[in-house]
């Protein structure tokens, strides 16, 4: 017998105990450092009030209280791994996350809606940071679609290009179903409320709908009552970890508003292969408006690079299936929003789903140096003017909106204003810089050998999509 | 996609199964592979080698733990190369180190390599690991089985690498009696 025996004897080893020693080594690891993403958005509508069409009929009351109630789905929590009935729960997980499930497809007809959003909201001349949620504004524009009528509701339609309101109710209640994800490892959640005074009766079954299709919950109180808003802010921060705060504390109600509608998504999830602490750097990042210095994680992986005519590409999975954030560069002279209307940049964006086979022809497995730099960027836009130029223009005017299905009590109510606001953390706690060399950045070409450095060292479009490969958010980093 | 729905796909003979192989585990068999050879090109080729072996392994396989069972492979597939090229001298990996180390618990080695013996050898070392106190076993694995580097091991299980070395030290001490117990070796 020799040592390469003995070596090759280890290899029977029972699995549980290598998958244990695996188990108790990460556990130790995620107690001395995590590395999260966390991600929210906002997206409230003001709706404001028109002309009383009937003599006030509420009695005004000075608390805000929930008159319709949205119940989430139970999911079973994710299963400790030292827990004595471990596959039992684990199974009973495994069930709840497949109940969440859509059938493949169910959302394609959604492409050029979001394609056509992302290119309308994120192009800008400016050089901040910009973000978008695409899955959020279309829950909203689904909950508008159900408040109003005739050419109002039929605009959004053709936008979401759903043939029918009970269409856009099926899928929307399938997506937001899809991303659902309550379990206790990672928290998805797509929620929205219904802000009403109480100066004015609201239709029933309209907020029925928006309950059990969006599951949208309602309050009423005095729209401009310290308590009224206290309410709202409250649930604005529970719903977003606490993350937008400093936005919600400015958004306020005031008098003339009779309805605001909120959607907001919170989602955080650790990255399935973690950077390691001691490898992040501090080094440049070339913004539009100088270099400025950063710090930059890095990571070694054997992964799949993909490139077109004026981009190259990776995407880092997140930890539980909890989806894949991309890291799209765009080739030196491109701008990002040479790539926003580049139809090849959109079109890979919109086919990275986990559960189809990759067809992307530009593709190739090697070994990619990533240095990615921390950020922490917030964006806040007023989505009104954008909505308007995707065709949504008869809610926004007093004249020709119909939100019938919401109030009888009165004609020419409109929206007044959409604001949408997102955060996005890269996070990782502590930092030690060790030297790091950074080298040259692959262009478009192919990668000539069998590793490339995919170094984001100035201005990137990111995506976040579900394992749908639904966008859950899109941005451009233009300052980390 | 889950484990099982992977190992489905084997089950029907369809090559989407190796693709979401590779997506699930490919950096996983890499760094497996890596650890042995401490080669970019040759882990990588080991990598590929492992889902042309799991193609042919599964079925009759039905791997419970489709992770380890892809481990398992890549790690031979990694000391076969390593065998086969050190006498090339190529690759630097951790794997001369782990050698070393092992022959320690054998007193006289000789150079015959018998299959029948890593077999039979096989079942003596896995109850040897079962026996182990839990601390001890995931350190016995993490170095001799993923051929990790001594100080990954003491930074993952947050111990000094000095503390680590002693902890494998003594268990190797036990695996030498061990093994003489059981009449592989001759004091």
């Amino acid at each position: 017998m020799n040592r390469n025996n003995l070596y090759e004897s280890i290899g029977h080893i029972d699995d549980k105990i290598l998958e244990r020693s695996e188990k108790n080594k990460r556990k130790k690891r995620h107690k001395r450092s995590r590395f999260v993403i966390a991600l929210a958005a906002i997206l409230t509508i003001a709706i404001v009030a028109g002309l009383f069409l009937a003599p006030e009929n509420s009695p005004i009351v000075m608390t805000t209280y929930a008159i319709r109630e949205a119940s989430y789905p139970n999911m079973a929590p994710y299963p400790v791994e030292s827990s004595p009935t471990f596959l039992e729960d684990y199974h009973a997980w495994s069930e709840s996350v497949t109940a969440q499930k859509q059938e493949l497809g169910y959302a394609d007809n959604l492409k050029n809606f979001f394609t056509s959003s992302i290119q309308q909201i994120l192009s800008s001349e400016t050089s901040s940071n910009r973000a978008y949620s695409p899955l959020n504004v279309y829950l909203a524009l689904g909950m508008i679609a159900e408040i109003t009528d005739n050419n109002s509701r039929q605009q959004i339609l053709d936008l979401l290009e759903a043939d029918s309101i009970d269409t856009l109710r099926t899928q929307a209640t399938a997506l937001w179903n899809a991303h659902y994800r309550n379990d206790g490892a990672t928290t998805s959640i797509l929620a929205s409320s219904l802000w009403l005074d109480d100066h004015i009766s609201f239709v029933p079954s309209t907020l029925d709908t928006l309950a059990d299709t969006y599951y949208a919950s309602s309050y009423q109180g005095t729209m401009e009552s310290t308590e009224m808003i206290e309410a709202f802010q409250n649930w604005l921060s529970k719903q977003t970890g606490g993350l937008l705060d400093e936005q919600v504390e400015n958004i306020t109600l005031d008098k003339k508003t009779i309805m605001v509608l909120a959607t907001s998504i919170y989602f955080q999830a650790k990255w399935e292969s973690e950077f390691e602490k001691s490898q992040t750097t501090s080094d440049t990042f070339h913004s539009l408006s100088g270099d400025i210095t950063c710090d930059f994680m890095h990571k070694s992986t054997d992964g799949t690079y993909y490139w077109g005519d004026q981009f190259s590409a990776v995407g880092k999975r997140l930890n539980n299936d909890g989806g894949t954030m991309w890291f799209i560069l765009p080739d030196e002279g491109v701008s990002i929003d040479n790539l926003l209307y580049d139809e090849q940049t959109m079109d890979f964006i919109m086919t990275r789903s986990e559960r189809n086979t990759d067809d992307w022809e530009n593709q190739k497995r090697l070994i990619i140096n990533l240095s990615l730099p921390k950020f922490d960027i917030t964006s806040q836009m007023d989505l009104a003017k954008d909505l308007q130029a995707l065709g949504i223009t008869d809610v926004f005017n007093s004249k020709s909106s119909d939100f019938s299905p919401l109030t009888t009590d009165m004609k020419g109510i409109s929206i007044s204003k959409v604001p949408h606001d997102v955060r996005v953390a890269i996070d990782e706690e502590g930092v030690t810089a060790t030297a790091y060399t950074a080298m040259l950045l692959m262009g478009a070409a192919p990668p000539p050998d069998d590793k490339v450095d995919f170094i984001l060292d100035r201005p990137f479009l990111f995506a976040i999509t579900s394992d749908d490969g639904l966008p859950l958010f899109v941005g451009v980093v233009q300052h980390p | 996609m889950d484990d099982q729905q992977i190992v489905e796909l084997y089950w029907q003979r369809n090559p989407d199964a190796i693709e979401q192989s590779r997506k699930k585990y490919g950096s996983y068999c890499f760094s497996v592979a890596n650890n042995i050879l401490g080669n970019c090109e040759d882990s990588e080729e080991c990598v590929n080698d492992t889902w042309l072996h799991a193609w042919n392994g599964i079925p009759p396989h039905k791997p419970k733990v489709l992770r380890m069972f892809l481990a398992k492979i890549a790690r031979n597939m990694a000391f076969n190369r390593f065998k086969l090229r050190s006498a090339k001298k190529r690759g630097s990996g951790e794997i001369t180190s782990v050698l070393d180390e092992l022959s320690e618990c054998l007193v006289n080695e000789s150079d015959v390599e018998s299959e029948l013996i890593a077999q039979e050898l096989g079942i003596c070392i896995q109850q040897f690991v079962r026996n182990l106190p839990t601390r001890e076993g995931d350190i016995f694995s993490r170095r001799y089985f993923f051929t990790e580097p001594i100080s990954d091991i003491a930074k993952g299980y947050g111990l000094t690498v000095n503390h680590t070395m002693v902890i494998l030290s003594r268990t190797r001490n036990k695996l030498k009696k061990h093994l003489i117990k059981e009449g592989y070796i001759h004091e």
